[in-house]
């Protein structure tokens, strides 16, 4: 067994509050990843698990031990750093077989697992070589050899691909999970970027400000992010938003913004029955906002709008358009080109709009 | 140079100037052009070091009469019975004593107190500044300073060893500890200096590593022995060589404390070679001895490179 758990854990340094009353639980064998912007908390969360950090208060739990006292060369834990932390002095072989000689495993035992996790990392023919002689993708095999040839109970990695070139990143993100699923162990992997932890992560823990925002599978976060923050950090381009004031008309409850009405269905308006000032936060992925190519002018429900600017990918465009003092960016199909001032109307999909109390950016979930 | 140009160059005799300075440059040759950047640092060493240097060999080759004056040519005949003679190999013996007794003593302790000072704590900038104090210290300051703590009736040494129910050593008098006293004046003395550098060193090694190596299962002792020493070499091999070199060419500390004795026990060589110089005015056994102490000083650097620096990693 080799669950991670933080019950409620908080950790400050001087006024800062790096860790704020965390509670969260790491199932074995899971790959969990620690999604938030730079200065969020989450590496010190990493570092507590290691045992490089002691929290102020609550508990870290591995397996079904408290080890709050223990220390990190007891934890049984690998840790994998941003710039890999090789040893400088030492050969691929003995940074590879460090953690082993410092627990007194016999030399023969020793090489063969070196060798075992070097042939699995293709670094058989570099273990002679200093890290100094290698190139980054290769350092960071040598550290995640260093972490897997003692066969911890729980990896801990953080940003480990932030320093890779982005090719070189596609390519280790694929491996990794590889590895992960050959190595059946649980790993805790800290990154800020989103791409990261939505393509490797079984679940993804968001923090924010040293507090968890919310824990869930790629989907469950992107389809239904708990609140304004993580709706807006995950998913790029942006989530739009609209804040919006609720009026009735002709017995229909619109969503009135300053770019423009949005119809609600007889189930949106009763969940967002609960809202008391009529006030409501309206979101809006960029993939479900499509423009009306038939619209006529008058007051139908949508988003009259100008293009500002048109950023190709290729298979498709990221439009910014003004909408009133709001902007608004949809992702459409490359099929038709659109110019800089052209006007047109932008109809959202009903079906997934995102609603948020504006005072408390929680998300309002229909029935 | 026509009038035109003549006139031209009255009015703006600057621009005419700056104008043709690049065309001139050119003529001169690359080495004659760097050598015009050399001339203030080769004036400096000429006059100071390669002028004295070469003169102290020439010397070598003449006696000294004795009001001191340049006497004969004996080539090298002054050197052969200089070098071979039983005070000079005395001295000899008193520096390479004087060096063993300093050098590694000071690192260790700059070691220590750097990995002392080497810790997070609120107010450790104080003590680096207290353990790095001694670079701001004149020789004849930490003499007179150690000359009070040695001193055999009202000294704090021999305070403490009355204390203890011990005899009172007369340190600077004494056959056996004079050289000792001398020695710990100067490790006190050079301390600041192996302190800051190897301070210097420690900052410089990655807190990462530190971690990593904690994580991977290494205890305090292990993380010194495997990550600290080793990427520390560096940082103690120039502090081996600069402290080496400091400890040839020790003198106000002996001068102030002993004058050399008793009966020559802290004569190091640069000690025999200012008596020689300015108390017997024989310049010539001086110099020969000078030029042998820069040879001895180039050997051991050269050795210390060789041999030692093998066992250091540079990043």
């Amino acid at each position: 067994m080799s669950r991670v758990v933080f019950d409620h854990v908080t950790k400050s340094f001087g006024d800062v509050v790096a860790v704020a009353d965390l509670s969260l639980e790491v199932h074995d064998k899971e790959f969990l990843v620690l999604l938030g912007p730079s200065g969020c908390g989450k590496s010190t969360a990493l570092r507590l698990v290691a045992g490089l950090e002691d929290p102020a208060e609550g508990n870290i739990i591995i397996g079904d031990r408290i080890v709050n006292n223990v220390e990190a060369k007891n934890r049984n834990v690998a840790m994998v750093f941003q710039n890999y932390a090789l040893f400088p002095h030492m050969s691929v072989y003995d940074n590879m077989a460090f953690g082993l000689r410092m627990r007194r495993i016999p030399r023969r035992e020793r090489d063969q697992k070196v060798l075992d996790a070097a042939r699995m990392l293709g670094l058989q023919d570099l273990l002679r070589r200093r890290p100094g002689e290698l190139s980054g993708g290769q350092r960071q095999r040598v550290a995640l050899g260093r972490a897997i040839v003692r066969n911890p109970s729980v990896f801990l990695m953080d940003e480990p691909l932030s320093n890779l070139d982005a090719k070189l990143r596609v390519q280790t993100r694929r491996e990794l999970v590889k590895l992960h699923r050959q190595l059946e162990t649980t790993v805790i992997f800290v990154t800020h970027d989103q791409v990261e932890a939505m393509t490797m992560g079984a679940r993804i823990a968001i923090i924010h400000e040293g507090a968890l925002q919310q824990v869930g599978d790629p989907q469950e976060v992107y389809q239904h992010p708990a609140n304004l923050f993580v709706a807006s950090f995950i998913g790029s381009p942006a989530m739009n938003f609209f804040h919006s004031e609720l009026r009735l008309h002709d017995d229909q409850l619109m969503a009135h913004s300053s770019g423009g009405r949005f119809p609600l269905s007889e189930e949106q308006a009763r969940a967002l029955a609960v809202l008391k000032e009529g006030k409501v936060i309206v979101g809006v992925r960029p993939e479900h906002i499509l423009p009306d190519w038939e619209a006529e002018e008058g007051p139908e429900a949508g988003l009259d709008v100008v293009v500002d600017t048109v950023e190709s990918m290729g298979h498709e465009q990221h439009v910014t358009f003004s909408a009133g003092d709001t902007t608004v960016v949809a992702r459409l199909d490359a099929a038709r080109s659109l110019q800089e001032g052209e006007r047109l109307r932008l109809r959202i999909d009903r079906a997934h709009m995102h609603f948020f109390d504006p005072d408390s950016g929680q998300r309002i979930e229909r029935e | 140079m026509d009038a035109t140009d003549a006139a031209a160059n009255q009015r703006l005799p600057l621009i005419a100037v700056a104008r043709r300075l690049p065309q001139r440059l050119r003529g001169i040759n690359r080495l004659g052009f760097a050598l015009i950047f050399l001339i203030p640092s080769l004036v400096i060493f000429g006059a100071f070091v390669f002028y004295p240097l070469l003169k102290a060999v020439y010397l070598g080759f003449y006696e000294t009469d004795p009001f001191g004056n340049q006497g004969d040519f004996v080539a090298l005949d002054q050197y052969r019975t200089v070098l071979t003679s039983e005070s000079f190999r005395h001295s000899l013996w008193i520096t390479f004593l004087f060096a063993l007794y300093t050098v590694p003593p000071g690192i260790l302790l700059g070691l220590a107190l750097a990995l002392l000072a080497n810790q997070k704590l609120p107010g450790i900038s104080i003590f680096r500044i207290m353990f790095s104090s001694t670079v701001a210290t004149s020789v004849a300051v930490a003499s007179l300073m150690w000359l009070t703590l040695l001193n055999p009736s009202v000294g704090l040494l021999n305070y403490f060893l009355v204390e203890a129910g011990q005899p009172r050593i007369d340190w600077l008098n004494d056959l056996d500890w004079a050289l000792p006293a001398v020695s710990a004046t100067t490790v006190w003395l050079n301390l600041g200096l192996a302190f800051i550098v190897i301070l210097a060193g420690l900052q410089a090694i990655p807190e990462e590593l530190y971690e990593s190596a904690r994580v991977e299962g290494a205890s305090d002792l292990s993380v010194f022995w495997h990550v600290t020493l080793p990427l520390l070499s560096p940082t103690l091999f120039f502090v081996s060589v600069v402290g080496t070199i400091l400890a040839f060419q020790s003198f106000g500390q002996i001068h102030i404390l002993t004058r050399g004795g008793p009966l020559d026990a802290t004569t190091v060589i640069v000690y025999s070679i200012w008596q020689d110089a300015f108390q017997r005015f024989d310049y010539g056994v001086a110099s020969v001895q000078a030029v042998a102490l820069f040879l001895l000083v180039l050997g051991l650097t050269v050795i210390q490179i060789r041999f030692l620096e093998r066992r250091v990693f540079y990043q």
